[in-house]
C-alpha cells in the first residue's frame, strides 16, 4: 500500500457535496408535489384525486391515480384552464428523485479500513460489502418489464397469427406466459448471481417502478377514454383475454403476480447458485444430506398421509392405534421371552424400542406434508368440480344454442328473406359444419289449464338437427318431423266441450278433426308439465303485438298449435322457456318474411370466434353481423370463471398456511442441526451449499405434499365421477355433481403449491447458511 | 518462506462489554511436514488459535499465508475450498453426522467436492481399513464407541489427503490406551504422507513425544 496509513476510519470524500445533492433533490421533489397540489386545487379535483390516492398509495399508483382523478375532474367541466402546471410538477418530482439517488449512490474512493494493531487489512466480509447494485437493479427491472412486454407482444403476435392455425387466445396465452416467466426468471437469476445476494431493495424498486406500471395502466385504461382510444388497440388481445374473466383487473394482477413469482424464483436460484462467489448449480451432495435429514419419502408416512386425505383423520388414527398396540404387544412379549434367556440382548432391544419414538421435528414434517396435501387436494377437487359445472353448462347451452348466429342490422320485422342465398355463401366457409335458418319471437303459451310466457323459435325441422341437439332431446312419443307434417300428430280427444267459451281473445281451440290440421309445436318438459299438456294436446300461442292496432292499443294475435313433442335439455331455463314451431308457421304467425337469422355449427367450439369473423367477411359485413356462443353467454361464463378463480385464491390460503408450517418445520430443523451445519462448513461446504441443503428439505416436504394431494385429489374426483354425489334435482337440475379433471389446471395447481413451499423455505435456509462454523463447535 | 506464515495475528472477544484479548499479535512459522504440539492452560486460546488456523474463525487483525496464499482475504467459496482440500480437522468430540454411516461420514469431504460416489466410498473404505475399522463401515456414530468414533473422525479428516491436519485435543475424551492408538495414527500419517500436523493437547507425555513443542500463554506462542 503506497498511501500513508490512515488513522482510524477513512472518511468518504466530500460529504458536503453529497448532502447538498440530497437536499436539493428533496427540495425539488417537494416542489413537484406542491406544484401538483396547486394544480389539483385549481382544478377542484381533490375529491377524485384523493379517492385514487387512497387506492394505490405505493409505486406509480399515486401518480396514475392522481392523473386519473384530474381527468375525471376535468370531465366534470369545472376546469378553468389547461393543466400547464402538471408538466413542471412531474419534471421537478422526477429530477428531484434523481438527485437524491445521485447523492446517495455517488461512489467514494474505497479506502480500506486499517487496523491500528498491525497495519494489515481488515478481513471481515463487510470490507467488500456493497449496499446497492445498479447492475442488479437493471437486471431485475429488465426481467420484470421485459417479461411483461414479452407477454403482451407474444400474445398479440400469436393470437393474431393463429387466425388460420386454429389455436385460440388461451393457448397463445399459455405460450406467452411461459416465455414471459422464463424472461423474468432469467432477469432474477442474472441479477442475484451478479450481486451474490438477494438484493431486496433492488427487487422492490424494480417491481414497483418497472413492473407495476403496465398492469396499473391496463387496469385504469377503460376509465380513460382518450388513452383507451390510442393504447387500447395495442393491447387488444390482452384486454380481450382478461375480459373473458369478467373482471379484467383480476386477470392483470394475477398474471403480474405470476411473473413476480418467476422473478423471485430466478433471484433465489441465482443467489443459491452463486452465493459463494462461484457458480455451482450441482446439487448431488446437498440432496444426499437433505434426504437424510427429512425422510418424507418413507412408505409409512406417504401411506398414512394418503389414508388421512382419503378417509379423514379419525379412521386412519384408529387403524394406526390398533396396529401400534398390536405391535407393542408382540414386541413386549418378545423382549420378555428374550429377558429369560439373554438379559443383555433384552436391554438392547428395549433401548431400541424406546429410540424408535418420533422426534418433534419428524412430527412437524409429517404435519407439513399433510398440510400441503390437504391444500392441493382441496384445490384439485373444487377446481375440477367447477370445471365440471362449466363443461356441463357449456354442453347444455351448445345443445340448444348454435355456436355462431348470423343476424342482420335494422328492423327485426324486416327479417332476412334472403336467407337461402346467405346460407349458400356461408356453406363455403371452412370450419362450418351445419347451418339452419331460425325465427325468434316472444309469446304467451296457453293451454286449457295455464298460461306461461315463452320464447318461440321457428326452426327448419330438416336442418335444425345439423346445428342443435333439438331432435335428440325430444322425449319418446314426439317427433320433430311432425312440425312439418302436423297431420301425423296423434290427436288426443279428451277435450271437454262443456267448458264455457266466454273469452273471445284467447279462444280455446275447438276440437277440429275436420278442416286443416293444427300446426305442430314442441314444448320443453317443464313448460309442458306446468301447462299440463301432452303430445297431441292443443295449445294456443298468443303474441301481444301481432294483431295490428285497435281502438284501445295493439291487439293480440293468437293461433292454435298441437303439441308435436316434448323435449328435455337438462337446463331449467330452456325447458321452461323455449317452444319450437316450424319456420313457415312462425313466418306466417309473426308476419316476418324469411327468418331472423341463420344458426351455424362449427367444427371446433373454441374456434367459434374466429370462424364467426370469417363468415362475416364472406358476407361482406354490413348489414350482417355475427355472434358466437361465448359472446351470447358472456355473463354466465365469465361469472363462472370468476367464481372459479376466487375459489382458487381462497383455497390457496390453505397452501399458504401449509407454507407457514414449512417455515416453522425447516426453522426447527435448522435449530436442531446447528452443530451439523458447523461441521459441514468445517468440512468445506460453502454457504450456497448449506442454503441448497435446507431448500431441498423444504422442497421435499412440498413435493411429498403435492404428490399426496395430487393422488388423493384425483382419487376423490374419480370417486365423484364414477360413484357420483347425488344432488337435489329440484335445486340443481343436475342429477349428480359433475367433475371434469383438466390436466393442465391440475398440474399447475401442484406446481404452484410446490413453488410456494420452495419459497417458504428460503428464510430458514438463509438463516442456516449464516451459522458461523465455530458456533456449533463450542461448548462441548 | 515457511509453509504456514502467521504474522501479528490478533483475536479479541467482547464479553459483557469487556474486551478479552485471546491472541495478541501472534507470529509463527510452521514448515511443511512438521509435527507440532501446542500446550497451554485451559482458556489460553488454544482452540481459538486452531480455529483461526483452519479459517473457521476470523481474526481481528493480522495475516496468515498458507503456501504463499493469503487465506484470510479469500471469499467464501475459496475459503470453503481451502477447508475442504487443504485442511483436515479432528475435534475433541468426534462431531460425526448422526444420520450417516461411518463410511458415508468419511466420504463426505470427498462428496462435497463432487467426487463420484463410488470413488469417494472406495477411498473412505481404504481409510477406515487404515484406522482399523474396516469391519464397522455400516455402523452409525451412535453405534460406535468413543475411540472408534474418534478414529472415524480422523479418517474423515484424512480422506482428501490434506496438507495440514489440525487436531484439537483429539484424545481428550478417551482413556490413555485408546488415546495412544490415535496418537500412533497421527504420527504415522505425518511420517508416511508428509502431512503437516498441529496437535493441541493437555497430555504432557504426548506433547513431549512431538518433534516441535509450543506453548500458548498470554496470547503469544513460545517454545515449550
Amino acid at each position: 500500500m503506497d498511501e500513508p496509513l490512515a488513522l482510524g476510519v477513512a472518511v468518504p470524500a466530500r460529504p458536503h457535496a453529497r448532502w447538498m445533492l440530497r437536499a436539493v433533490g428533496a427540495a425539488l421533489v417537494l416542489t413537484g408535489i406542491v406544484l401538483a397540489a396547486l394544480e389539483v386545487s385549481r382544478a377542484g379535483a381533490w375529491g377524485p384525486v384523493l379517492a385514487r390516492l387512497g387506492l394505490g398509495a405505493f409505486g406509480w399508483g399515486p401518480l396514475v391515480g392522481a392523473v386519473k382523478g384530474l381527468v375525471e375532474a376535468r370531465r366534470g367541466a369545472v376546469v378553468p384552464q389547461a393543466l400547464w402546471l402538471l408538466g413542471p410538477a412531474a419534471a421537478a418530482w422526477l429530477v428531484g428523485w434523481a438527485l437524491v439517488a445521485a447523492g446517495s449512490l455517488s461512489r467514494t474512493t474505497p479506502e480500506p479500513v486499517t487496523a491500528e494493531a498491525a497495519g494489515t487489512a481488515h478481513t471481515s466480509p463487510l470490507a467488500t460489502w456493497r449496499d446497492f447494485h445498479l447492475g442488479t437493479l437493471a437486471a431485475y427491472g429488465l426481467g420484470i418489464l421485459g417479461a411483461e412486454l414479452v407477454l403482451v407482444l407474444v400474445q398479440t403476435a400469436l393470437a393474431s397469427a393463429s387466425r388460420g392455425v386454429g389455436w385460440g387466445a388461451p393457448a397463445a396465452f399459455g405460450v406467452a406466459l411461459t416465455l414471459a416467466a422464463v424472461v423474468a426468471f432469467l432477469g432474477g437469476f442474472v441479477g442475484a448471481a451478479r450481486s451474490r445476494k438477494l438484493s431486496a431493495p433492488e427487487a422492490t424498486i424494480a417491481v414497483l417502478y418497472l413492473g407495476v406500471p403496465l398492469p396499473a395502466l391496463l387496469s385504469v385504461l377503460p376509465t380513460l377514454p382518450a388513452l383507451d382510444a390510442t393504447l387500447g388497440p395495442r393491447f387488444r388481445e390482452i384486454i380481450y383475454l382478461a375480459n373473458l374473466l369478467g373482471r379484467p383487473e383480476l386477470g392483470y394482477w394475477l398474471t403480474f403476480s405470476l411473473l413476480v413469482l418467476g422473478l423471485t424464483l430466478g433471484i433465489l436460484t441465482g443467489f443459491v447458485a452463486n452465493a459463494s462467489g462461484r457458480l455451482d448449480v450441482r446439487t448431488g451432495f446437498e440432496l444426499f444430506v437433505a434426504r437424510r435429514h427429512v425422510h418424507v419419502f418413507r412408505p409409512r408416512l406417504l401411506l398414512g398421509g394418503l389414508g388421512v386425505l382419503l378417509l379423514g383423520i379419525i379412521p386412519p388414527l384408529i387403524i394406526l392405534g390398533i396396529l401400534r398396540a398390536a405391535d407393542a404387544v408382540v414386541e413386549r412379549t418378545r423382549i420378555r421371552e428374550l429377558g429369560r434367556r439373554d438379559p443383555l440382548a433384552a436391554a438392547k432391544a428395549l433401548h431400541e424400542a424406546q429410540a424408535k419414538s418420533q422426534s418433534p421435528t419428524e412430527m412437524m414434517t409429517a404435519l407439513s406434508v399433510g398440510g400441503v396435501g390437504v391444500g392441493v387436494m382441496a384445490l384439485i377437487i373444487v377446481l375440477s368440480v367447477m370445471s365440471g359445472f362449466e363443461v356441463d353448462l357449456q354442453k347444455k347451452i351448445l345443445g340448444t344454442n348454435a355456436h355462431v348466429v348470423v343476424l342482420k342490422y335494422g328492423d327485426p320485422q324486416a327479417g332476412m328473406p334472403e336467407y337461402p342465398e346467405v346460407m349458400k355463401k356461408i356453406a363455403g366457409v371452412p370450419g362450418v359444419v351445419g347451418q339452419t335458418p331460425f325465427l325468434l319471437g316472444q309469446v304467451m303459451v296457453a293451454s286449457e289449464a295455464q298460461v306461461d310466457g315463452a320464447i318461440i323459435k321457428g326452426v327448419d325441422p330438416e336442418t335444425t338437427g345439423q346445428v342443435t341437439d333439438l331432435p335428440r332431446n325430444i322425449l319418446p312419443g314426439g317427433d320433430i318431423r311432425w312440425l312439418a307434417h302436423s297431420e301425423d300428430i296423434p290427436v288426443r280427444s279428451r277435450y271437454r266441450m262443456d267448458r264455457p267459451k266466454d273469452d273471445d281473445v284467447i279462444q280455446m281451440p275447438k276440437e277440429a278433426p275436420s278442416g286443416p290440421p293444427l300446426p305442430g309445436i314442441l314444448l320443453g318438459r317443464e313448460l309442458a308439465s306446468s301447462l299440463r299438456v301432452l303430445v297431441g294436446d292443443p295449445v294456443t300461442v298468443v303474441s301481444p303485438l301481432g294483431g295490428g292496432m285497435g281502438p284501445s292499443g295493439p291487439i293480440p294475435k293468437s293461433k292454435a298449435f298441437r303439441v308435436a313433442g316434448i323435449f328435455y335439455t337438462g337446463m331449467f331455463e330452456y325447458d321452461s322457456k323455449f317452444v319450437y314451431v316450424g319456420l313457415k308457421a312462425a313466418e306466417s304467425f309473426f308476419g316476418i318474411p324469411g327468418a331472423t337469422g341463420v344458426e351455424l355449427k362449427v367444427k371446433d367450439v373454441d374456434d367459434a370466434r374466429r370462424i364467426a369473423s370469417t363468415v362475416l367477411n364472406t358476407l361482406e359485413g354490413y348489414p350482417y353481423r355475427t355472434k358466437d356462443w361465448g359472446e351470447m353467454n358472456r355473463n354466465l361464463f365469465s361469472a363462472l370463471r370468476l367464481e372459479k378463480l376466487v375459489m382458487g385464491i381462497i383455497l390457496s390460503i390453505i397452501v399458504v398456511v401449509a407454507a407457514g408450517l414449512i417455515v416453522a418445520t425447516v426453522t426447527m430443523l435448522v435449530l436442531e442441526k446447528r452443530k451439523e451445519i458447523s461441521v459441514l462448513k468445517a468440512l468445506g461446504v460453502p454457504q450456497g451449499g448449506i442454503v441448497k441443503i435446507f431448500l431441498a428439505e423444504g422442497l421435499q416436504i412440498g413435493l411429498a405434499g403435492g404428490i399426496l394431494g395430487l393422488f388423493s385429489g384425483l382419487a376423490w374426483c374419480l370417486f365423484i365421477e364414477k360413484v357420483g354425489l347425488r344432488l337435489d334435482p329440484e335445486v340443481y337440475y343436475i342429477p349428480s355433481l359433475p367433475v371434469k379433471i383438466e390436466p393442465l389446471q391440475t398440474a399447475l395447481t401442484v406446481l404452484i403449491a410446490i413453488l410456494v413451499t420452495y419459497l417458504a423455505s428460503i428464510y430458514p435456509a438463509l438463516r442456516a447458511s449464516r451459522v458461523e462454523p465455530v458456533e456449533g463447535l463450542k461448548g462441548e | 518462506m515457511a509453509f504456514i506464515e502467521i504474522r501479528d495475528l490478533s483475536k479479541s472477544y467482547w464479553l459483557h462489554g469487556k474486551r478479552i484479548d485471546v491472541l495478541r499479535a501472534l507470529s509463527l512459522d510452521i514448515e511443511r511436514g512438521e509435527l507440532v504440539s501446542l500446550v497451554g492452560a485451559s482458556g489460553s486460546g488454544k482452540s481459538t488459535f486452531l480455529h483461526v488456523l483452519g479459517t473457521l474463525d476470523a481474526p481481528v487483525a493480522g495475516t496468515m499465508t498458507v503456501d504463499g496464499v493469503d487465506v484470510l482475504g479469500l471469499p467464501d467459496a475459496d475459503l470453503a475450498r481451502f477447508r475442504n482440500r487443504t485442511v483436515g480437522f479432528v475435534f475433541q468430540s468426534h462431531y460425526l453426522l448422526p444420520e450417516f454411516t461411518a463410511l458415508e461420514n468419511v466420504a463426505i469431504p470427498a462428496l462435497v467436492q463432487r467426487m463420484e460416489r463410488p470413488t469417494a466410498f472406495r477411498r473412505a473404505r481404504s481409510l477406515l481399513d487404515r484406522v482399523g475399522l474396516g469391519a464397522r463401515v455400516d455402523h452409525r456414530p451412535g453405534e460406535l464407541s468413543g475411540g472408534e468414533a474418534q478414529r472415524v473422525a480422523l479418517a474423515r479428516a484424512l480422506v482428501l489427503q490434506p496438507h495440514v491436519l489440525l487436531a484439537d485435543e483429539p484424545t481428550g475424551n478417551l482413556d490413555p490406551v485408546t488415546g495412544e492408538g490415535i496418537h500412533q495414527v497421527l504420527r504415522e500419517v505425518n511420517r508416511d504422507l508428509g502431512i503437516t500436523a498441529v496437535v493441541v493437547t493437555h497430555n504432557e507425555a504426548l506433547a513431549r513425544s512431538m518433534p516441535r513443542r509450543l506453548r500458548l500463554a498470554g496470547g503469544k506462542v513460545e517454545p515449550a
